[in-house]
């Protein structure tokens, strides 16, 4: 009848592992193997090699055309196509970048990086995001709730949502997923790249295409290196640049996915499930206990009316 | 002065008084302007944006405003688990707040959604993510509101239904409460778990945006943190409607409980700060607090209100004057709540030039929906016997426990 202390510790810390343990438990789970998304063999992707892009712009328009948008002209008074930022009316987005002294120059296209093993994906509640064929991420209207964690997850800040819409969508490149291989052999902005600047296809070959630029020009590309191959556990969207790739709105990342990451902390706490159905059956053995207890020295149902009519008598 | 409370009393007060009315006006401008916001837009009412997607309702009202409503979760840890009998005569009031916090911060997600109609889906397991930490935080939240919760807050109601003149509803009462006799125990399992689970998730969701969250606050330890929160908030909820309870309706003041609860609550603030610490030196990021950009400031505000009112409050006479005992609550719960919406805005960078800051009308919906909180908590302790008081004034009020169960 009395406190069992010890025993409501042990219930405690043996399942409890949702709150205490894991505090003693991560340096262990790190020592794990690193539960990542392996690339898939026939992934898809784009490479973008910044050296050959002239700023042209063409693949804008012809991503608009292709995927049905309204040209955002916000920025030059409504004349020509000019957004300021990916957003609700674009997906593909050519920038220039200027250091500071004016003299090193690089433009950038921004679209979805596709990533191996991406944050949207595994954040999204209802599988709205999601891995096609060929690892291309699509977004599926029909399950989307729009609670808008993939533009929380995404570490490219790449999914946009129309804020004015009663029946709003979430906007972000498919990579023609819609046209590729029926309509066409290739999405819409490689297919008008006047300089192949950017190019479609496998993503190990354009892995090894990117790592033959590398070789042919050392010390051309910033850090010979191509943004993409690691980063963030992987994307599928490759970048060149003789230039700080952070400059280019590319943010450092460690190898590791952030899904990785938190898929390792929550399988450590949760066990597959098993460590909630611990905890509650401790529980409810000892709630069980207090609750005989509590019964037998509580009132019976109405006598507590009873008692206060006494009382008042 | 100290007295000692021993079970419920419903208040013998008209309804419609004039806080009561303040409150459940602004919960009715709030939800007007949800409706307005149904059929417009998110854009055209909230200071969202693609760089900031979630704001005040997500981040305010259900990642730190839900801690607040844990109170029914944490009181009934002391009191179930470590059977500390003297805080059932409070758990009425406990799971009360806890109903009308996640209840109302419920509402808010519903009005935050941008496509609210897909969540019939929620009925296919086959669409489910369970890899999604924001579907566990759905489900779970769901299923402590419309099961757990409800379990808890029944015998008040039961009650109610029990003293009905009507023989009918009376014997539905009791075939009701002798069913919940047997079952009790699962529910109150239950009221345990589903918390422990979505509260450390809540700190989880922040932990997938990865770089985009301040390293002072990124760490793989947010669930555990976010969890100890809510449990520090929880205490310092119940505590903070206990206090202004007893002054409004004159309660009267048990120090033994209050006292008992503010000293736990100061611990387990000791506890988190010893993590939260441990943490940064661990990480080895400690440096960042002193740096006195803007980041560190509110790192050091945030540890200084949850860390000065813990220590002051170990102290007895600290804790029995109701006064300090409130002022310092006051803090804690400042502080837990400065905490649980940092990493999800203030400490929150997305790429490129994005700013966030709430609309009027955004705001007011916010504040809408916790004053609808309030309302309906001021309507059930009108209607039912909720609020804890002492024999004397049992006596006087009207006594209403036919069924002690909680």
């Amino acid at each position: 009848m009395d406190v069992n202390r010890r025993d409501v510790l042990k219930a405690l810390m043996g399942g409890s592992a949702v709150a205490a343990v894991a505090t003693a438990g991560l340096p262990v789970a790190k020592a794990g193997k690193p539960e990542s998304f392996a690339v898939e063999p026939d992934a898809l992707g784009l490479m973008y090699d910044a050296t050959k892009c002239i700023g042209c712009r063409a693949c804008m328009p012809a991503c608009q055309n292709a995927n049905g948008l309204k040209p955002d002209t916000g920025g030059s008074g409504g004349l020509y196509m000019q957004p300021d930022s990916l957003n609700a009316n674009t997906k593909n987005l050519i920038t220039l970048y200027t250091a500071a002294d004016g003299h090193e120059r690089s433009f950038m296209k921004k679209q979805c990086m596709h990533c191996v093993d991406p944050a949207c994906v595994s954040g999204c509640p209802m599988e709205a995001l999601h891995k096609e064929p060929h690892g291309v991420v699509g977004w599926n209207p029909t399950l989307c709730i729009g609670c808008r964690y993939c533009q929380v997850a995404c570490p490219f800040n790449v999914p946009k949502f129309e804020w004015d819409k009663v029946n709003p969508k979430i906007v972000k490149c498919e990579l023609c997923r819609h046209i590729v291989g029926t309509s066409a052999t290739e999405p819409a902005c490689t297919k008008v790249c006047p300089t192949h600047a950017v190019i479609y296809g496998k993503r190990t070959d354009l892995l090894a295409e990117a790592h033959r630029r590398i070789k042919e020009k050392p010390g051309f590309y910033f850090e010979d290196r191509v943004y993409g191959e690691t980063e963030a556990g992987g994307t599928q969207c490759l970048v060149l640049s003789h230039v700080d790739y952070t400059n280019l709105g590319l943010p450092k990342l460690g190898k590791e996915s952030a899904p990785a990451q938190e898929r390792r902390v929550n399988d450590f706490v949760y066990r597959g499930f098993l460590t909630p159905v611990v905890v509650y059956g401790g529980i409810v053995a000892i709630v069980r206990n207090r609750w005989k207890d509590h019964l037998k020295h509580g009132d019976k149902p109405g006598s507590g009316e009873a008692h206060e009519e006494e009382k008042r008598a | 002065m100290t007295e000692h409370w021993e079970r419920c009393i419903r208040l013998k007060e008209p309804l419609k008084t004039k806080p009561f009315l303040i409150f459940a006006g602004l919960a009715g401008l709030g939800l007007l302007l949800g409706l307005y916001r149904e059929v417009t837009g998110l854009g055209y009412v909230t200071g969202l944006n693609d760089g900031y997607s979630w704001g005040l309702f997500k981040n305010w009202n259900v990642t730190a405003l839900t801690a607040l409503g844990s109170g029914g979760y944490a009181v009934a840890v002391l009191a179930w688990i470590f059977n500390e009998k003297r805080f059932h005569p409070i758990m009425r009031t406990a799971v009360l707040t806890s109903l009308v916090g996640y209840g109302t911060g419920m509402l808010a997600l519903g009005f935050d959604v941008g496509r609210p109609w897909n969540f019939v889906w929620l009925a296919d397991p086959r669409t489910w993510n369970h890899y999604s930490v924001l579907w566990e935080v759905a489900v779970c939240m769901t299923a402590y509101f419309m099961l757990a919760l409800d379990v808890e807050n029944m015998p008040p109601f039961l009650e109610k239904l029990y003293r009905s003149d009507d023989p009918a509803k009376k014997e539905k009462a009791l075939k009701i409460f002798r069913f919940m006799q047997k079952t009790f125990p699962f529910g109150i399992a239950l009221a345990f778990v589903l918390p422990s689970m979505h509260q450390s998730s809540l700190g989880s969701l922040m932990y997938l945006a990865g770089t985009r969250v301040h390293p002072l606050w990124q760490t793989a330890l947010l669930p555990l943190l976010y969890l100890l929160m809510a449990y520090i908030l929880g205490f310092a909820c119940v505590l903070l409607v206990l206090a202004l309870s007893s002054y409004a309706w004159d309660l009267g003041w048990d120090a033994d409980i209050l006292g008992r609860l503010a000293q736990v609550m100061s611990w387990m603030s000791l506890v988190w700060i010893g993590i939260r610490i441990g943490d940064l030196v661990n990480r080895g990021v400690v440096g960042m607090a002193f740096a006195f950009d803007k980041f560190s400031l509110y790192f050091l505000l945030e540890t200084a209100l949850v860390l000065l009112p813990a220590l002051m409050l170990l102290s007895r006479s600290q804790r029995e004057a109701p006064g300090s005992l409130f002022r310092l609550t006051f803090l804690t719960a400042m502080g837990g709540l400065f905490y649980r919406f940092t990493p999800t805005t203030l400490a929150f960078s997305p790429l490129g030039d994005y700013r966030y800051f709430p609309s009027v009308a955004e705001i007011f919906m916010s504040i809408g929906f916790t004053a609808l909180a309030v309302a309906v908590f001021l309507f059930a302790v009108k209607t039912f016997a909720i609020l804890p008081a002492s024999q004397g004034k049992i006596a006087a009020e009207e006594a209403m426990r036919p069924f002690d169960t909680l």
